[in-house]
């Protein structure tokens, strides 16, 4: 029963915390949400017995992506909001028909699943989320996926520089 | 569910969170994502929804990870992580450099590359 209410608060501050992501207009919020959110979904993870993605979560989402986003939020400073009306604005109940939709057809696929034990206590898994296991999990089967992601890292830093060169650039000409 | 499958499910006590639960956050997550990623206008809170999302989907391999006891989906999860940061920095590299030109922060009149 434990993990059952862990799940609901956690889950609970998922939820809570997401909708304000998107319903807050100033990003400044909507960051600070969206940590309360990551933090709520690393205690999840450890819930599923994933201690090692709960900590990378924790690190790496929590801590330096989403200090990326205040730094360029600080950096652009007070915007004046987006000026006029919103041109798609008749278009939003569109975006709401689909999330709609999509939320019965998940809803559905969900209820008549018959996959195996899907809606009873899973098994005691053995050891697959220590440190240990996922850098063996790496180097042993997914070498090739590990060495993508350097390339994946590299091009996008690569990128990032290109592009700040070139606003630099074009704010010079003028 | 075979008759043996449902009697040893039946025989466990009901303590743990079962994969389907896990599904369920996934997927409302994910809607509250797409949400935000199809109504908003700034770059900054569309790129704050495309995490929300990115995130779901690391719940639901996580529990997949966790139902078929493999590390596989946790390694999943870690990649994704890295495809997030690589995608943060570009996103935000474009919002820089769309700021420094003095064009509107706003993606529906960033249209000139429209077909």
């Amino acid at each position: 029963m434990g993990e059952r209410i862990f799940f609901a608060i956690a889950a609970v501050g998922i939820i809570s915390s997401a909708v304000a992501v998107i319903a807050l207009r100033n990003p400044f919020r909507a960051a600070v949400a969206l940590i309360v959110s990551l933090l709520s979904v690393a205690l999840i993870f450890l819930l599923q017995r994933a201690p090692f993605v709960a900590m990378i979560q924790i690190i790496v989402y929590a801590g330096a992506i989403v200090v990326l986003f205040l730094f360029v939020i600080a950096y652009l400073g007070d915007r004046p909001p987006a000026i006029g009306v919103d041109p798609l604005a008749r278009y939003q109940v569109l975006a709401w028909l689909a999330i709609i939709g999509l939320g019965i057809e998940g809803f559905l696929a969900l209820g008549n699943s018959e996959l195996p034990g899907i809606r009873s206590d899973p098994t005691q898994v053995s050891d697959i989320g220590s440190p240990q296991a996922i850098g063996h999990a790496f180097l042993d089967h997914f070498i090739a996926a590990f060495e993508g992601t350097s390339l994946v890292l590299l091009v996008a830093a690569i990128g990032a520089v290109l592009l700040a060169r070139r606003a630099v650039l074009g704010e010079r000409g003028r | 569910m075979t008759p043996s499958l449902s009697a040893a499910v039946a025989h466990h006590q009901a303590t743990g969170v079962p994969l389907s639960w896990y599904l369920a956050l996934s997927g409302v997550l994910f809607l509250i994502g797409l949400l935000g990623v199809m109504t908003r206008r700034d770059p900054l809170l569309l790129l704050l929804a495309v995490e929300l999302m990115l995130n779901s989907a690391n719940i639901a391999l996580v529990g997949f990870s966790r139902y078929w006891n493999v590390s596989d989906g946790q390694i999943f999860a870690l990649v994704v992580m890295v495809v997030a940061a690589a995608e943060v920095v570009i996103g935000l590299g474009l919002v820089v450099a769309v700021y420094r030109q003095r064009l509107a922060l706003d993606v529906d009149a960033l249209s000139r590359l429209k077909g």
